[in-house]
């Protein structure tokens, strides 16, 4: 049922990703709803479902994204398994902290990311800095929160979340 | 208790029968005066009923009227309705008219160019964007099975789009011509100069290696050289906007303004591999023995 439901996911991120999001983009950038996910996932769900399903997202991102799969499911992996190490050692987590931390983890992935695609000459660090990774981990960060905000208003996620650990 | 009587002596009715006679025959010889008479005698009569007669047919009146009205406004207001419901089905059938002529516009354009430039070229329809800020790429709605393959060149009626960079069965990824990671081989039509043509961050295009003794200006047309696969020579691919000379560089280059606007491409056009002869095979150099 769990499969089912990450599947429905994963591909509901990757049609909104790719068709909807170019249409409301800021500055010609688009949050990573992907990454949003993953971080939530591993955040509640542990490290091995974060890395998991951070893998599967980023093979399934890559496949309409010029950008390589191996690179796409590793930093996704990557990012599910660091989000559920860092959700183990928090017992409560407010939507400000949150938010700090989906921005850090965001800008973080962001600066490492054009050193393993190999980009362009052109796209360099600065550039990469000040046009994608910082508008793309405050969109980040402020998707995340609203989604955190949202999910914990509606669902007790903390009594969830101890039981789901246990 | 005592009884009513209503019985009349005889000789009673027979002085009512006889004014009954009387007045029909009245009636019957003599109506005008019998009605002057009446008239004279009722119009005091009259004058007191009509006061209360006048007040309920005022109110009467009145209400017939406001009654009126608002069954008149309850039309209008239906009528109102009846008529936005059609005003708002002919806008939308005048907005669906429009889009299907631009579509059909778009369309014949691309037959036409189809049927000019090459035989057998796989129309596809633009359905998304890159899923990441990395890349600038389009996603097509055919793949593999409509033999879409890795490298293919991508184009329009007005010129290159990009090159598909990314297969699945049923999608294909275009790397667009604006990507920094893009290189296709260009030529500039006047001066038969040849370089390379690369995206650039800005969204724009630059065309690199250009001889240093090159009288390339602004304004000259690039096309495809045809020199790498994927494109056959001759295809538009931007008007030369800023020549750059830097001082002891090997080669100038040259800002470009691609034919194509990536972001409104809806329809574009994939050329098969096997369409178009290579260079060699133009050049009439003899074929590799499989």
């Amino acid at each position: 049922m769990k499969t089912l439901l990450y599947m429905a996911l994963i591909a509901a991120i990757v049609s909104i990703q790719s068709v909807l999001l170019p249409h409301v983009s800021l500055w010609g950038v688009k949050p990573d709803l992907g990454f949003v996910a993953v971080c939530l996932i591993g955040l509640f769900g542990g490290e091995l479902e974060g890395l998991l399903v951070g893998l599967a997202v980023g093979w399934a991102m890559s496949l309409f994204s010029a950008q390589d799969v191996l690179s796409a499911a590793t930093i996704k992996g990557a990012v599910g398994f660091i989000a559920g190490l860092a959700g183990r050692q928090v017992a409560y987590l407010s939507p400000a902290v949150l938010v700090v931390g989906l921005l850090a983890i965001s800008c973080l992935v962001g600066l490492i990311t054009p050193f393993a695609l190999q980009l362009n000459a052109q796209q360099n660090w600065w550039w990469a800095l000040w046009t994608i990774v910082l508008p793309q981990a405050a969109l980040d960060a402020i998707i995340g929160g609203a989604v955190y905000w949202l999910i914990s208003s509606h669902f007790r996620l903390e009594q969830w979340v101890s039981e789901y650990r246990i | 208790m005592r009884m009513v009587n209503f019985r009349l002596s005889y000789s009673a009715r027979r002085v009512a029968l006889a004014l009954a006679v009387i007045l029909v025959l009245g009636f019957l010889l003599l109506p005008g005066q019998l009605q002057t008479v009446f008239q004279t005698v009722g119009s005091p009569f009259g004058w007191i009923v009509s006061w209360p007669l006048q007040a309920v047919a005022g109110i009467h009146d009145r209400i017939a009227d406001v009654w009126s009205q608002y069954m008149a406004l309850q039309g209008v207001e239906e009528d109102n309705r009846q008529l936005r419901r059609e005003m708002d089905l002919l806008q939308e059938q005048n907005a669906q008219l429009r889009e299907s002529a631009a579509a059909t516009e778009r369309l014949a354009a691309l037959l036409e160019f189809k049927k000019q430039a090459l035989s057998t070229l796989v129309a596809a329809q633009v359905i998304g964007r890159d899923t990441g800020n990395w890349y600038k790429t389009i996603i097509l709605n055919k793949g593999t099975s409509d033999g879409l393959q890795s490298d293919q060149g991508v184009i329009t009626p007005a010129g290159v789009v990009g090159r598909i960079v990314k297969t699945t069965s049923s999608t294909a990824v275009v790397l667009l011509l604006t990507d920094p990671n893009n290189a296709i081989a260009g030529l500039i039509q006047r001066t038969r100069d040849e370089g390379i043509v690369e995206g650039t961050t800005h969204g724009v295009a630059r065309l690199k290696y250009i001889p240093l003794l090159s009288t390339a200006r602004p304004g000259d047309r690039v096309v495809t050289s045809g020199l790498v696969g994927g494109f056959p020579r001759g295809l538009a691919i931007g008007t030369i906007s800023r020549i750059d000379k830097e001082d002891e560089a090997l080669f100038q280059s040259a800002e470009l303004s691609p034919e194509v606007d990536p972001n409104r491409v809806e329809e574009v056009l994939v050329i098969l591999p096997s369409l178009f002869p290579t260079e060699g095979e133009r050049l009439g150099a003899p074929k590799p023995k499989s």
